[in-house]
């Protein structure tokens, strides 16, 4: 087994190493840049001036925007993943309740994502909201519903309810496939004995189905919170030019920082700051992660 | 497992070491040996090479590109033995240029907006005065400086540290009101607005003759209050306004007086129904279908919408309109253009120069001008049909106006005021609320 052990560092080492360049380097420089105030993300080590925690107070007490980009992404991850997991779950028990055209169904809904979210967030933006000729309104009119169908969906007061529901909307297929190829893993004899027993739909879905894949559902709400996190292209595309109260993300307001703003380098940047952005973004999601481990430690399963 | 540990930290260190070996020299070395400075450069012997590099703010599929493209490809034909290599980096750049140049790359030519060069990059370029004295082969025995529009070379000087000339601009643009010529035609409207009541008067007329006159963007919407403001405080104002820690400056009644205004817009029915959540480029794209006349925005738009417009549509342009009782006029707008740059350390800042010189004269200013449907630098070329409107406003602009007079200069001030513009303009708030919402978010 010597030998065999040589060959798997000699393995290992490239990931490894790859590891350790391309992400723990730059993980342990945007840290150490976090307490010192600087303008170019490739200024030299020497011209930083150490701040302490300064950025992380003035991110928190100073900056409304980035607080407003903090509230938008909780209540995106909040509302919208309980949307996106209650939705994506019932489609998901559905499928595999052994209905026709499952893979037909399955792909459909997983279609959104094959999409770019450019693409995808412009024909929602330019075609879906549209009060001139979009689906919500035309569906609207249709119904008879003329005065609600003139609402602009993407005015202040609801962008972020239209951003939230764009985004929520094209999710629900990423989820979907996760939990169907998790229920499909459950063994179908549990299924049918309960069936024997006189369990109906919900009583399979609670107490086997839900049970049983709630190792995956943690997983999802860790990639859910990853996501959510980086929550870029979205906002973009509702925004374009310049972030906006309804539509900021933090990852948005961190590249205003650090790269000046879009339409006219118009922002002072930040660059320090921008990296206190991104480390308070990486300790929400180790947070999210810790939390749901604690949670879910007790429904490990294996068949 | 000891020993698999220590095979494993065997064969990092070596790796570690490698690549330490390498370090001082970046990743992904230039394509040219690095930058060497301008005082160490042999200067080149007749016949010997010289290798220039540009690296673009334009995508190769934009017209900019592809006539900036051919004028250096003409540039390379009149001087054998100079080569050109364009790294069309887009907007990107705003990202890639810095590293690039820290980690030593060779980037002898540059290119975005002014402030942006001369600010946010401003320890990378070369002070270009001496090179604005001289003449060259296209500017017929006249130094550069005579030739170029003086407007652009003092917006480059009030952006730069030390009041000096570090850039060359091109694509100028003006924050003007563009409209449709035949929609004032068929309202009766014989000659732009120049001052606020005319406007009012227009916007009757053309709402009279079934147009709806005035819509916006999401992105641009803040412009309508901030030009306001500024016609009536001057051009430092919005900057003060949303600086203002304490807020006090939003009681001014100059800032009631402007929101007024785009409330009497939004209450006359001038304002189209989807203003308040047109998301750019809905709004503009109203005015390219025909639906919506007047849309304050660059002259870019002129190309931006091309697509949709075709060369055929009626551009016409007039500047925001001076304000009873207000200290700045017509005289005064929020004008840029992107400009050029030489990296301090480049080893032929002439021959750079001289390119920079035969993009912005001559047979390129007018091609780029014609094909981006943009304004030329030189003052001697023909502008573009499009914005032959414009070249008058141009010609009569003395004071500069920061962008959207500044409102937007908070990062997080600015999209409080923006979308309580956007309430104002859909009628959804009064002039007061406005006031009371944008004091509240500073």
């Amino acid at each position: 087994m010597k030998k065999s052990k040589t060959m798997l560092a000699v393995f290992i080492a490239p990931a490894v190493l790859t590891f350790l360049i391309a992400f723990l380097y730059p993980i342990i420089r945007t840290v150490y840049m976090s307490f010192f105030a600087l303008e170019n993300v490739t200024d030299k080590m020497d011209t930083w001036s150490f701040v302490g925690t300064e950025n992380f107070i003035t991110l928190f007490t100073q900056s409304p925007l980035y607080v407003q980009s903090m509230s938008n992404i909780t209540r995106i991850w909040l509302i919208g993943g309980a949307g996106v997991f209650v939705t994506a779950l019932l489609f998901s028990a559905i499928l595999t309740s052994g209905i026709r055209f499952k893979s037909f169904f399955r792909a459909v809904i997983y279609l959104p994502n094959v999409v770019s979210a450019v693409a995808m967030g412009t024909m929602w933006v330019q075609y879906v909201y549209n009060p001139r000729f979009g689906l919500v309104s035309t569906v609207l009119n249709f119904l008879g519903f003329k005065e609600l169908a003139q609402t602009q969906l993407t005015s202040p007061a609801y962008v972020f309810y239209a951003l939230m529901i764009a985004y929520s909307f094209g999710m629900v297929g990423y989820f979907l496939l996760i939990f169907v190829a998790a229920i499909d893993g459950i063994p179908f004899d549990y299924f049918e004995a309960a069936t024997i027993e006189g369990a109906n739909f919900f009583n399979r879905f609670f107490s086997i189905t839900l049970p049983l894949i709630a190792e995956n559902i943690r997983t999802c709400i860790v990639l859910w919170s990853v996501a959510v996190v980086n929550f870029f292209a979205w906002s973009m595309v509702f925004s374009p030019l310049q972030p906006e109260n309804g539509t900021v993300s933090p990852v948005v307001y961190m590249y205003q920082l650090v790269f000046g703003s879009n339409i006219m380098s118009t922002v002072q940047r930040n660059v320090g700051v921008g990296a206190a952005v991104g480390v308070t973004l990486s300790l929400f999601v180790i947070v999210i992660f810790g939390a749901t481990s604690f949670i879910f430690r007790k429904y490990k399963v294996e068949y | 497992m000891k020993r698999l540990f220590s095979v494993l930290a065997l064969v990092l260190s070596i790796s570690i070491v490698l690549a330490a070996c390498g370090s001082p020299a970046p990743a992904e070395p230039a394509p040219a040996a690095p930058a060497a400075p301008a005082e160490t450069a042999p200067a080149p012997a007749d016949g010997d090479s010289i290798h220039l590099v540009y690296w673009s703010m334009w995508n190769n599929t934009e017209p900019q590109a592809q006539v900036l493209e051919q004028g250096i490809r003409d540039f390379e034909a009149r001087n054998p033995g100079v080569t050109v290599e364009i790294n069309w980096a887009g907007r990107e750049i705003r990202q890639t240029l810095s590293p690039a140049i820290d980690n030593g790359m060779q980037i002898d030519i540059f290119d975005e907006d002014t402030q942006r060069v001369n600010e946010n990059w401003g320890n990378y370029i070369l002070n270009l005065e001496k090179y604005y004295e001289e003449s060259y082969p296209t500017t017929d025995g006249v130094p550069y400086k005579d030739v170029v529009m003086p407007a652009l070379q003092s917006l480059s000087r009030s952006f730069s540290a030390d009041g000096g000339l570090y850039t060359v601009g091109y694509q100028p643009f003006a924050f003007i009101f563009m409209y449709n010529k035949d929609h004032f035609a068929d309202a009766g409207i014989a000659s732009v607005p120049k001052t606020w009541e005319e406007f009012l008067d227009a916007c009757e007329k053309l709402k009279a003759a079934g147009y709806t006159p005035l819509t916006s963007d999401n992105e641009y919407i803040s412009g309508l209050f901030g030009y306001h403001l500024a016609k009536l405080k001057g051009p430092d104002f919005g900057t003060d306004l949303v600086n203002d820690a304490s807020g006090a400056l939003w009681d001014d009644p100059a800032v009631l007086e402007a929101a007024k205004a785009i409330e009497a817009l939004a209450a006359n029915g001038y304002f189209d129904r989807n203003a308040e959540g047109n998301i750019w480029p809905a709004g503009q794209q109203d005015i390219a279908i025909g639906t919506v006349t007047m849309y304050l925005n660059g002259t870019w738009l002129v190309n931006e919408i091309m697509g949709s417009t075709g060369p055929e549509f009626p551009w016409g342009s007039f500047n925001y309109p001076a304000v009873s009782g207000g200290v700045s006029g017509i005289e005064a707008a929020n004008y840029g253009s992107q400009v050029f740059a030489i990296n301090k350390d480049c080893a032929h800042p002439d021959k750079a120069f001289e390119l920079l010189v035969h993009l912005t004269t001559g047979e390129w200013d007018a091609k780029l001008a014609q094909e981006s449907f943009g304004v030329p630098v030189a003052g001697t070329t023909d502008w573009p049909v499009q914005l032959s409107e414009a070249k008058a406003v141009f010609e009569s602009l003395t004071t500069l106006y920061p962008w959207v007079a500044g409102v937007e200069s908070n990062t997080d001030v600015g999209p409080v005021v923006r979308q309580n513009v956007q309430r104002l303009a859909g009628g959804s708030i009064t002039a007061e609320q406005f006031v009371a919402n944008c004091k509240s978010g500073t």
